[in-house]
């Protein structure tokens, strides 16, 4: 395969600029701690094995001087010795070990083969891959918790990174590339330009090739030259990267102190682009953002569109039939984990799970939004029969039935998963993100805008497509012309009621990937979604849909202007006061039943 | 149509929920003598309703554990003669002030199930001066005004010779002047703001040079360079972050290096550093996008202050932004192993925490505890106490440290009485907690070890740096040397953003 071979090709070219590298540290570029003279490549050599990567880990690893250790890792930066990247991605992410043997000689190990059935592993040497002796003679075996853990501080953790994203700079996945290119950029270290340079042209992603324009630029900031930073300046200007800003203000006020006038105006021509680039970017995001709040509350309130909005049912306990919700996707994604235990009223219940590999188990959210959507929609469909069904032609006395149920349910929560929140897992492709000309894109948030969508889409087809939905729009209109045409009315009024609770659940599934899953949960929520309904004019589908997007975008808008959370909502409350006393009936008015009377 | 059942069940509904809503307890909680609900009335009226003190008090004495000569101790004695008596067989009465019910019982409830847990411990051993404690555990109810009738029924109706108690620095602040007035006694084990010195309070907490200036400090050692300051809207985030500004300043942290915004008074003056929100906020994507613009230049660290739950949304919408512990690490201040148990410990792994004790210390005096604590729970016949899955923090490590030199002082004081035993405490008494040893200082706070920790998958720290035995200094506030207010003058414009 061609890739194949162009990797194998820029392989072996960052590692020529790796060692042609090394010998210009040799050469003046600071180093923080003096590294072993042997370590280090001699300069204008080729590639130089010698400087053994294995045992400069370890020497750091027994080392008990962070700085020392810092050092230590950032001189393998030179070597090309494959193996450095291996063991401090190894040493990062925890899998190195420290064992203290019975002649009190401590050295770092690792672990080996295959766990037994209570988790212990063979212990090897780091340093020649032999087994460790243990009690008499036989290899050691041991579990994670018996060893101490090789640790690493942010410092370290940086050391490693300028190491290992060199090498990254010519990994086959796109987004480790990317992350290598911006944490090179951050470092700003001007001896990675020439790499930088030779990998440019190679790269096949634009993305990544403009990052690396960034990463030269910022690099050469640094740089003693003041006509290669003016062109540094000059090119950020035109790439505009949001990064470089605290460098280039810097610059800008040294530049200035040292009366060096141009540099200083070409900086600050950078940070004025940069600035500008800044405020699109806030532009696109609110926007973003906003729609994406919209949804929320679009997702939480449409379910109370139907159930208050069409059947004109004040339903207090709709919080609650959200919180449903939540819970169901948490006993799911129990289900697909160990499962789960619950002692509700002394009674003490084991719900079985399947240990679900990770794979499936990132999918238990697929399975948990039809899921939710069911057990609401029962849950609905119980309080209907029960409670609801006596009281439609008395709002009041419904408001205060629903209320004392929300309490109920509130409690019974409590009861049954505890107080205390309980933790939903959000999947890994929900926990992502999209970066386009620095706006964010966060997974969650675009699902959750689709969703809404798509949500608005099924109840649009479904009251407006069907003959059910049909029945409920007569039955909404005029009941007992409806009844009188031979409509089961009680049964139409079952049915959606507790299709709107069902909407309650899905919301909850939603919500339960952003929030908290809670007893109070619902509370939280309650409030928006009554104020989305309303001021969307209550009866109409369509009010709530603009409603909410005017909601979450004046609310995001508000934010990042005020710059201040509460008095963006304040403010966003006060409109809806307003907008209310001059239109008490929201944005779209129909005729509705049930409110009238 | 068929009235009479429909009632009924709204009477049944509203009923049931004004039982239950109030409990935030746990499901043995309904049995609980605790505070009948009728009490939620008493709570909005500001005058202390005496009269129904005593038999609320009386009403929760019949939790505590020890059997008691219920005779004996209903007489109206005054301390004095109380502190005299150090007969056999005579109890002395403890106060337990924390909320068991409303938002902060997740919490509170802990400190209540370890202050029992050292009660019992000493009264194994002996009891303080050869009198047993006898526990007086009272709901604040997580409502600040009732937290000071609370406290007044327990100095006046129950005579409680010292209190344990409180976390909010609200509630603190409401039974103060209570406190002041009777010639109290309070001990409070929750990290705090500072600024603060009662005379007849003793703190056991963090002050913020026990917590946040040591955070701060690995942070600059760690080659941190602009800090964003985040935190819930109360008086213990603004605080504390204020202090920090001007510590950072003091480090040489330019104020633009500062993010978070900044109020000013007319004159120019910073009044308040650092964004907050408020309690139950759950919209965190402009302010992450804002922070991740703001550490796009690296070296960023967040100084987090965001209290109990509002912490799950802005972890999520911080990992969903592609933040990670290694681009732009988070200290928390309100984290501890309790509240992880509610908490997506997989998102937060690799932040970092900063207390005065983890559970996870490697010492013999804290596996002891954490055991002898562990085989209590099990053991424990008091209602309402979660056993499942329990763990030991911070403040609960501070109150029972608390328990203890109090004993320490009593005995040193050979009285109860306040007056002396505050006495001994300012003179230094060391008792060797679970934490490490910690030492009461002339300015009612305590010398102790601060630790830094990195939270790990399974909810625990694992300890990265620790301080030894720090002095707690409550008034810090404009004692840092080159404080900023040249500096924040010289960079108005940049503060804006």
């Amino acid at each position: 395969m061609p890739s194949r071979f162009l990797i194998r090709t820029l392989l072996a070219l960052t590692l020529a600029c790796f060692t042609k590298q090394a010998g210009g540290q040799q050469g003046g570029h600071v180093i923080v701690g003096e590294p072993e003279p042997t370590e280090l490549p001699q300069p204008g050599g080729m590639i130089q094995p010698p400087a053994n990567a294995r045992e400069v880990v370890i020497e750091a690893l027994m080392s008990t001087d962070p700085a020392e250790q810092a050092a230590l890792v950032r001189s393998l930066l030179g070597s090309g010795d494959p193996d450095a990247v291996g063991l401090l991605t190894a040493w990062r992410e925890g899998y190195i070990y420290y064992h203290d043997d019975f002649e009190g000689d401590r050295f770092p190990v690792r672990f080996d083969g295959e766990a037994d059935g209570v988790g212990r592993r063979n212990v090897v040497r780091l340093d020649n891959g032999e087994p460790v002796p243990g009690v008499g003679g036989q290899p050691m075996r041991a579990t994670e918790n018996q060893l101490e853990l090789a640790f690493t501080d942010s410092r370290l953790r940086q050391a490693m990174r300028s190491v290992t994203d060199m090498a990254a700079l010519v990994a086959d996945n796109h987004n480790r590339r990317l992350a290598a290119v911006r944490g090179i950029a951050l470092e700003q270290n001007p001896d990675k330009i020439e790499a930088l340079e030779l990998r440019l042209p190679l790269e096949p992603s634009r993305q990544i090739q403009r990052e690396i324009e960034v990463a030269i630029a910022m690099s050469q900031l640094r740089l003693p030259e003041r006509e290669i930073k003016l062109a540094a300046c000059r090119e950020l200007e035109r790439l505009t990267p949001i990064p470089a800003r605290d460098t280039l203000r810097s610059l800008a006020r040294e530049a200035e102190t040292d009366g060096d006038d141009e540099l200083a105006a070409a900086a600050t021509d950078a940070l004025a682009a940069i600035e500008r680039h800044i405020t699109r970017v806030n532009a696109a995001g609110t926007v973003f953002r906003g729609l994406s709040s919209g949804s929320i509350l679009l997702i939480a309130a449409i379910g109370l569109a139907i159930t208050f909005g069409l059947m004109g049912v004040i339903n207090m306990a709709h919080g609650e039939l959200i919180a449903v919700g939540a819970y169901t996707a948490y006993i799911v994604q129990c289900v697909f984990q160990s499962g789960l235990r619950l002692s509700p009223f002394g009674y003490s219940v084991a719900i079985p799970g399947f240990n679900a590999s990770e794979g499936w188990f990132q999918a238990y959210f697929l399975f948990a939004i039809p899921l939710s959507f069911l057990v609401a929609a029962l849950v609905g469909l119980a309080i209907e029969r029960t409670i609801i069904r006596h009281l439609y032609r008395r709002p009041l006395e419904s408001l205060l039935a629903t209320w004392g149920l929300s309490l109920v349910l509130q409690q019974l929560f409590r009861l049954v998963f505890g107080a205390s929140n309980v933790q939903v897992e959000s999947p890994v492709w929900l926990s992502g993100n999209w970066t386009v000309y620095g706006v964010m894109f966060g997974w969650n948030r675009v699902f959750v805008i689709g969703f809404a969508l798509l949500i608005i889409l099924v109840t649009y087809l479904f009251l407006n497509r069907t003959r059910f939905g049909l029945l409920v729009r007569a039955v909404v209109q005029n009941r007992q012309m409806a009844a009188c045409m031979g409509v089961r009315t009680e049964r139409v009024n079952m049915i959606t009621f507790a299709f709107g609770s069902g909407l309650a659940g899905l919301a909850g599934a939603f919500l339960s990937q952003i929030g908290n899953v809670g007893p109070s949960l619902g509370q939280s929520y309650l409030i928006d979604s009554f104020m989305t309904v309303v001021v969307g004019g209550v009866g109409k589908l369509i009010g709530t849909v603009i409603s909410a997007f005017s909601i979450g975008m004046a609310d995001q808008s508000l934010q990042q202007i005020l710059l201040n959370p509460v008095l963006g909502k304040i403010l966003v409350l006060l409109a809806i006061i307003l907008f209310l006393q001059f239109r008490p009936k929201g944005l779209f008015t129909t005729q509705n039943r049930s409110l009238e009377e | 149509m068929k009235l009479k059942p429909r009632i009924l069940t709204i009477a049944l509904c509203l009923g049931l929920a004004a039982c239950g809503s109030e409990e935030g307890s746990p499901p043995a909680a309904g049995t609980e003598t605790e505070i009948p609900p009728e009490s939620e009335v008493v709570e909005t009226g500001s005058e202390p309703a005496a009269e129904i003190e005593p038999e609320v008090a009386m009403e929760d004495s019949p939790e505590t554990p020890p059997a008691e000569p219920a005779g004996t101790v209903e007489e109206d004695d005054p301390p004095a003669e109380v502190a005299g008596a150090a007969g056999n067989g005579e109890t002395v009465k403890v106060g337990v002030l924390h909320s068991l019910s409303g938002t902060m019982a997740i919490s509170e409830t802990s400190l209540r199930d370890v202050l029992l847990f050292a009660f019992d411990e000493i009264n194994a051993n002996g009891g303080v001066m050869g009198r047993m404690i006898e526990p007086v555990v009272v709901d604040g109810a997580s409502d600040w005004p009732l937290f000071a009738e609370r406290a007044r029924g327990l100095l006046e109706q129950d005579q409680v010779s010292v209190v344990f108690g409180c976390w909010t620095s609200v509630s603190r602040k409401f039974v103060l002047p209570v406190f002041e007035e009777l010639d109290g006694l309070l001990f409070y084990p929750v990290q705090y703001e500072g600024e603060e010195m009662s005379p007849n309070i003793f703190y056991t907490a963090e002050a913020v040079n026990q917590q946040a200036i040591p955070a701060v400090d690995y942070m600059l050692e760690q080659g941190m360079e602009k800090f964003y300051l985040l935190g819930s809207d109360y008086v213990y985030p603004r605080t504390t972050n204020l202090v920090l500004m001007e510590y950072l300043l003091s480090k040489g942290v330019p104020l633009e290096n500062i993010g978070g915004g900044f109020d000013r008074d007319e004159a120019g003056n910073i009044t308040s550093a650092g964004k907050y929100t408020p309690f139950g906020h759950t919209d965190y994507q402009q302010i992450v996008a804002e922070i991740q613009q703001f550490a796009a230049g690296g070296n960023t660290c967040i100084i987090n202050t965001l209290n109990g739950d509002t912490n799950v949304p802005f972890f999520r919408e911080y990992a969903a932004a592609g933040m990670t512990s290694d681009t732009c690490p988070v200290v928390s201040f309100s984290i501890s192993e309790d509240e992880f148990r509610g908490l997506p410990a997989r998102q937060l792994v690799g932040q970092l925490g900063c207390w005065t004790y983890f559970m996870s210390l490697n010492t013999p005096a804290n596996q002891q505890f954490v055991e002898n604590f562990m085989n209590w729970l099990a053991g424990t016949e008091v209602a309402g106490i979660e056993k499942e899955n329990r763990v030991t923090c911070s403040p609960m490590v501070l109150s029972y440290n608390g328990v203890y030199l109090w004993k320490k002082a009593v005995e040193a004081a050979g009285t109860f009485d306040t007056q002396p035993v505050l006495e001994q405490l300012r003179n230094g008494i060391s008792f060797d907690g679970p934490g490490g040893t910690v030492t009461t200082q002339e300015n009612h706070h305590l010398t102790k070890n601060v630790y830094i920790g990195e939270t790990l998958p399974n909810g625990q720290f694992r300890v990265i740096r620790t301080f030894d035995q720090v002095y707690g200094e409550p008034f810090l506030l404009g004692t840092f040397a080159g404080g900023g207010e040249e500096e924040a003058g010289a960079v108005e414009e940049d503060a804006a953003e």
